[in-house]
């Protein structure tokens, strides 16, 4: 049975250009392996961080959003868990599938995105 | 909610109250989202401190201030939102 599920985590700041990607790519690799079907990746940039995080206080957020079967989510998750690079994680059950969204979602501060959807 | 409610003196005697409470925001605005992700939305109930604002003061229905409560939650857990403003760095 597949489920869609959102994952958002924050990566390491340091990391930017090949690292980053590399790390994305891994991630995706994972997921595919594990057998899940990505639907989106969302990459919102280096962001600051509301509290502390690892004695970080700003990281690179990314959201991917795909199908799985939910014994999938257990092995993903491990794997960010164990990965130095991530440093939070959260993973969210869409009930209602993954939304078609017309928003243009990006980078940087909190008042971002222009609500020019519909629903 | 409170519409019900004798309006308090200097209301006027029938139930039409003037400004003051604008009900919920989001049952008279149904494009407006409730998620952990948009955070535009969900800024105007959080108090300075990061505390959630009661729905005494935010007016919204029951229905939706539940929805905004596990709203900010999620986006605190993701660190989105803060816990409190004690902990700010710089």
């Amino acid at each position: 049975m597949m489920r869609t599920y959102e994952t958002i985590f924050i990566v390491e700041p340091s990391l930017v250009g090949e690292e980053y990607t590399a790390i994305i790519d891994k991630f995706k690799g994972v997921l595919t392996d594990q057998g899940a079907n990505i639907l989106k990746i969302d990459e919102w940039g280096t962001r600051k961080l509301a509290y502390m995080v690892k004695k970080q206080n700003r990281g690179t957020y990314v959201l991917a959003a795909y199908e799985a079967p939910p014994q999938a989510i257990k092995e993903f998750e491990r794997r960010m868990r164990i990965d130095e690079a991530i440093i939070k994680f959260q993973t969210v059950h869409l009930e209602k599938g993954l939304e078609p969204v017309a928003e243009v979602k990006d980078v940087a501060a909190a008042a971002d995105d222009q609500d020019s959807d519909e629903d | 909610m409170a519409y019900e409610k004798k309006p308090a003196a200097g209301g006027a005697p029938q139930r039409r109250r003037f400004g003051r409470r604008k009900g919920c925001r989001f049952c008279g605005d149904n494009t407006l989202k409730i998620e952990y992700k948009e955070l535009r939305n969900l800024r105007y109930f959080i108090s300075e401190r990061g505390k959630i604002v009661p729905r005494r003061i935010s007016g919204n229905c029951a229905e939706h201030q539940r929805k905004v409560t596990a709203a900010i939650k999620l986006a605190r857990n993701i660190a989105l939102l803060p816990f409190t403003s004690g902990h700010s760095f710089d």
